[in-house]
């Protein structure tokens, strides 16, 4: 109920801030498009446009959200109340996750002109997408809270998020490079959302197997999770 | 109601609040008097559970603060030194998110906003200074708590607002609210608390009833004396007292009054002079303060740099 209730508050209070719709919303969309404009068959990329778009989605909004409550203390106002930190990162999390989806599935349904793919593809494709997002958004939260002062937070995510997108194997396979440079791959979280959707859509995966990314997604979203509440309470 | 034992807060070799102690009774108004970066805001915080307790002990309407923080959160209203609800949300949506949060009845909502007469369907941001303070105090009454700590309610309102915020301050403590008022404002000291503790560098320098703080500074009384003429000869008879101009009268410190009206007598027989205006008064709660706090004219910097004093 009162996570419920802090969702609501949030995409109320965030959707429309311009951190959530510059780099949550137009950067994964118009990134999409120029890959699409530019090469004609895009199937190898479509799962990693996805990934591209969850991973965004999710932490531009999250990052926002908590910059301004940060910021305008209503991140106290919210501690003040008999709420968990717990819920308040359940929250948080599931609403960046929330906002992460419908911006791939935009995505998604922008891919679909230019790409065939299975309908029975489609609920794998959904469980990969709903794990990553979940995955990412813990990831934001947690970089949001544990960067000291709130104005760096977005430098530092695009710092991380930047070079993910090609260490992940989302633009170009990971078997094309160096085999050293694989362990960057399976140190870079978004290298699971992009093997698995791979898998969902397209029948195969580049480095990892579609169980794996799967786990490793969960094992994510609890690590994340579980460093965020830390980061909280060592903030408030 | 509110009880603090040894209360002390470190910021690493840095204590922003050191060893403090005092009582709160119950339907009392309590003002924490101290300039900026004594330790009221810290002391704030770990009373209301926002931050962490470095020693000491505090109870909260006879709940631990380290161990029952939630008994603590249900007990509490907190108006911060920020008016700090969301600014999409309309007054009413606001409302009715905190009472999702508190597990209050949605009528309350209703109730607060005819009560104090909120502009229920207005978006927060779009509120003048003094309505987002407003607003933010009735927040804070969401769930009908017994204890209300206000953090420098009137900072930066201006005079018809901070008239207002006063007023309403004096209406919950009639319903029957416990109020902790943290305050530099003077005119906030002198009218609303029926006691007053006086912190200054992490510590609580004067604790009692206004009158008490008041005779702080020993016997001492200002006289006010107006003259006809008033001659340099009358300004150098009284350089004793520490003269000063204030209008057109002289303001004089006065230990022993029955003294200084004969040596006046005196002086009077000796220059000539009608006396237009004599009066005395106590020194005020403000002198008291300047007095006490006077060594640490400047802010007190932090090690940390970063620390909400």
């Amino acid at each position: 109920m009162k996570v419920w209730a802090i969702i609501v508050k949030e995409l109320r209070e965030y959707m429309l801030k311009p951190g959530s719709i510059s780099w949550g919303l137009v950067f994964p969309l118009v990134f999409s498009l120029a890959f699409i404009a530019r090469f004609g068959d895009i199937d190898h990329l479509v799962p990693g446009l996805l990934s591209i778009s969850a991973l965004f989605g999710t932490t531009s909004f999250v990052a926002s959200s908590i910059i301004f409550e940060r910021r305008l203390r209503t991140f106290e106002r919210l501690l003040l109340a008999p709420v968990s930190y717990g819920e308040v990162i359940l929250a948080k999390v599931l609403v960046g996750a929330i906002f992460g989806l419908l911006v791939s599935l935009v995505t998604l349904v922008l891919v679909s002109h230019f790409m065939a793919y299975s309908i029975w593809s489609l609920p794998l494709v959904l469980l990969y997408l709903v794990l990553s997002n979940l995955a990412f958004s813990a990831l934001g939260v947690y970089i949001s809270l544990a960067i000291s002062n709130p104005i760096n937070v977005m430098t530092w995510l695009n710092l991380i998020r930047l070079p993910m997108m090609f260490t992940s194997g989302a633009i170009a396979s990971l078997t094309l490079f160096p085999r050293w440079f694989l362990i960057v791959g399976l140190i870079t979280p978004m290298t699971y959302s992009v093997d698995g959707l791979r898998y969902g859509l397209l029948y195969y995966y580049d480095v990892i197997p579609p169980l794996e990314s799967m786990l490793a997604l969960v094992m994510m979203f609890l690590l994340f999770m579980l460093l965020s509440i830390r980061a909280l309470k060592k903030l408030y | 109601m509110i009880e603090a034992v040894g209360l002390t807060k470190r910021y690493g070799d840095f204590t922003a609040v050191d060893h403090i102690s005092f009582k709160v009774k119950k339907g009392e108004i309590f003002g924490f008097l101290g300039p900026n970066g004594a330790g009221k805001t810290t002391t704030v915080r770990m009373l209301s559970t926002l931050t962490s307790i470095t020693e000491g002990e505090a109870y909260v309407n006879g709940y631990d603060v380290r161990r029952e923080k939630v008994g603590v959160k249900k007990s509490i209203g907190v108006v911060q030194d920020v008016s700090n609800l969301y600014d999409e949300l309309t007054v009413e949506e606001n409302l009715r998110f905190l009472a999702r949060l508190y597990e209050a009845p949605l009528e309350n909502v209703s109730k607060l906003v005819r009560d104090f007469n909120l502009p229920a369907k207005k978006k927060f941001g779009k509120l003048s200074s003094g309505y987002k303070r407003r607003a933010s105090i009735v927040a804070a009454l969401i769930h009908d708590p017994p204890v209300i700590f206000l953090d420098e309610p009137t900072i930066a309102l201006d005079v018809k607002s901070a008239r207002m915020v006063r007023e309403m301050i004096r209406a919950l403590n009639v319903a029957g609210r416990t109020i902790f008022l943290t305050t530099h404002n003077m005119v906030e000291a002198e009218t609303l608390p029926h006691r007053i503790a006086i912190i200054n560098r992490g510590r609580i320098v004067a604790m009692g009833g206004r009158s008490e703080i008041r005779r702080l500074l020993g016997s001492e009384i200002r006289v006010r004396l107006k003259v006809e003429p008033l001659k340099t000869s009358l300004i150098h008879a009284l350089e004793g007292y520490s003269p000063v101009f204030d209008e057109d009268a002289l303001v004089l410190k006065v230990d022993d009054i029955d003294a200084f009206m004969e040596e006046l007598a005196g002086i009077k027989g000796k220059l000539g002079f009608r006396i237009v205006h004599l009066s005395t008064e106590l020194p005020s709660i403000e002198d008291v303060f300047l007095e006490l706090t006077e060594e640490e004219g400047e802010e007190r910097g932090c090690a940390c740099g970063g620390c909400p004093i």
